[in-house]
């Protein structure tokens, strides 16, 4: 059985996808989402392996989605549009699922099709993510769980990321919140220009740096301008002196 | 108060360069008249006291220039000053509007000529020899009164022309406005988004709800149609503007059926009201793109329409915030641009967060606009 979820935002596009995939006896609902965050958080909570994303929705949109998903552990992801020329252009490039509105039982069959062969060779995800991540600008709004639900934060009001096994705290001014995902993947994310690795779990927003003062065998201390201080770890130093123009 | 409100009229023309360039054109023509007329009346002046031995030979010169150059200052004054240019379709208040001005402009030229004149006689030691000065001022202002009078007929016919050249370059501009505002409402209307999802939906209600589903697509069709057909009409019933309104209005309630819902409230008495074709729609699709596809919230959509001051009140709204992209967008400022055109001052349109709602708000004159279309 696959475990599936799908996601639009209007009713009648998602009875229909509703219908037709409960023809076939592999596929699973697991999860029908009315918007973007929803989605997203029923990704997070049940893990689906295929997901189909509508792109225009309120919130967050497919694409979005997408963008904010951790590269490894995200389902296989099949785009739904009516019209989106530039994200369809980006797709057929890269050999990205997609279905144009409105399709037929036989188009949703074929996609389908390739869905199987793609989970049943374990291949990559990671291409339908990446140019999602692309398509929109994932690297200044960052998903995060507040409480039960997911919310939006602002990337510019992250002081630092610490990774934590396969978790990072993400911590900003006035909080830090928990993150499944690694620091590798959502140092890609959100682009490097913004963050710099001090340590091998931590990275630090480059503007909220305000100086450093060196200790012994060449590490140094790093103060943030909210009153944290955290070690620069001398196997960084050169990059991170490269980054802040020393 | 209905003399002023042809007035705006002038205030209308196509383009403050292009109005410049004809007016500039205009005053050339007369200006060049004007001196070719003086130049006329000097040299009959002098040829009449040729052979009159008591009269040197700059003596008339020096009479008609001291009339020439009070009466060309009134000129001036007169093609310059065109606040009564509103007045051109009603030749009769024209003529009494300039004509008013009449005393004034004689007793200053009078004064002007002899008072000239006579400076100038003293300065070559001479003595200006003339009538009385009550046949002076009676035959001088009937003179004036007489060339005033053709001058004003001259003036009239250069502003008239002057005033149709501009009202054909307006009425050019509308055309070309509401071509504009009839192409991208097709456009819109093909818009693939609309569409595909539009056909989306169809192709969604065809399994659960055969005759919806043959509903919808018979209102689609209808939409697409009524825009064709408005041809080029610009002007519509409001009852007809509704219409096509109301087909838009299904089917994007068809599609986030369960997050908008629908308010109609139009005045019956404003039904046969004429409003220029395809105006709200934009309107209407501002408040579906930006109000209801944004949102994860259920929105509500009203569409409101009733008289009041002898002027049509025209609201489409939806609960929500104002964006920038929302009051940026080529339907509201074409759709400014069209009720500009055809209403002048008169007419406005009008996007703004009004408590917790996003309100497009037209305000036009209840009767015809100013300027017919051509026809």
């Amino acid at each position: 059985m696959m475990r599936t979820l799908i996601a639009d935002d209007e009713p009648p596009a998602r009875d229909k996808l509703v219908r037709w995939l409960g023809e076939h006896a592999d596929v699973q609902l697991v999860s029908v989402a009315c918007d973007g965050i929803s989605a997203a958080e029923a990704i997070g909570q049940l893990q689906p392996q295929i997901a189909f994303l509508d792109i225009q929705m309120p919130g967050l949109n497919g694409l979005e989605i997408a963008a904010q998903l951790e590269t490894s552990t995200a389902p296989l992801l099949v785009f739904v549009t009516a019209f989106d020329e530039h994200a369809v252009k980006a797709f057929d490039l890269n050999a990205v699922d997609y279905l144009l509105k409105p399709y037929d039982k036989e188009r949703l069959a074929k996609a389908l099709a390739r869905v199987r062969t793609r989970l049943d060779s374990g291949e990559n995800r990671a291409t339908a993510v990446q140019i999602a991540r692309r398509q929109t600008n994932c690297g200044d709004r960052l998903l995060v769980p507040a409480g039960e639900q997911l919310q939006l934060i602002e990337v510019q009001g992250i002081e630092w990321l610490e990774a934590d096994d396969n978790y990072v705290h993400v911590h900003s001014r006035a909080r830090t919140y928990l993150l499944r995902r690694t620091l590798t993947d959502l140092l890609a994310q959100l682009g490097e220009q913004r963050f710099v690795r001090i340590h091998k779990s931590i990275a630090v927003n480059l503007s909220e740096i305000q100086s450093l003062t060196p200790l012994f065998k060449g590490d140094f201390e790093v103060h943030l301008r909210g009153g944290h201080t955290l070690r620069l770890s001398r196997r960084y130093k050169d990059a991170v002196f490269a980054r802040i123009g020393r | 108060m209905a003399v002023e409100a042809s007035v705006p009229a002038r205030s209308l023309s196509a383009s403050p360069t292009t109005a410049r360039a004809a007016s500039l054109v205009n005053d050339r023509a007369i200006y060049l008249l004007w001196a070719v007329f003086w130049a006329f009346m000097t040299v009959v002046e002098i040829q009449d006291h040729f052979y009159n031995q008591y009269v040197r030979w700059w003596e008339p010169l020096l009479w008609q220039v001291t009339s020439a150059i009070p009466t060309t200052l009134w000129l001036i004054a007169q093609r310059r000053q065109q606040r009564y240019a509103g007045y051109l379709e009603r030749p009769l208040l024209w003529f009494v509007h300039h004509l008013k001005w009449l005393p004034l402009a004689c007793i200053t030229t009078i004064c002007f000529m002899y008072i000239a004149r006579h400076s100038a006689y003293v300065l070559v030691d001479r003595q200006y020899h003339h009538e009385p000065w009550l046949f002076v001022v009676v035959y001088e202002t009937l003179k004036l009164v007489l060339f005033a009078s053709l001058w004003l007929g001259v003036a009239f016919a250069f502003s008239s022309f002057e005033q149709w050249l501009l009202e054909r370059q307006r009425l050019a501009k509308l055309q070309q406005s509401f071509a504009e505002a009839q192409l991208s409402q097709l456009k819109s209307q093909l818009r693939p988004h609309f569409l595909f999802n539009a056909l989306n939906t169809i192709s969604a209600l065809m399994h659960s709800d055969v005759s919806r589903a043959d509903h919808l697509l018979a209102q689609l069709s209808e939409l697409l149609r009524s825009t064709l057909r408005l041809g080029d009409q610009q002007l519509i019933s409001l009852h007809e503007e509704l219409h096509v309104l109301g087909l838009y209005a299904q089917i994007m309630h068809e599609r986030f059926s369960d997050r908008v819902s629908l308010r109609w409230d139009i005045a019956p008495e404003i039904h046969d009201a004429q409003v220029p074709a395809l105006l709200l729609q934009p309107l209407l699709e501002n408040a579906f793109k930006h109000g209801v596809e944004k949102s994860r919230e259920p929105v509500q959509v009203e569409i409101a329409g009733h008289q009041a001051d002898g002027s049509l009140h025209l609201v489409v709204r939806n609960t929500g915030l104002l964006t920038h992209d929302a009051s940026s967008g080529v339907g509201l400022r074409n759709g400014r641009e069209r009720l500009r055109l055809l209403f002048g001052e008169a007419a406005r349109l009008e996007l703004q967060q009004d408590g917790g709602w996003v309100t497009a708000h037209v305000v036009m004159p209840l009767n015809s606009p100013l300027h017919g279309p051509a026809a």
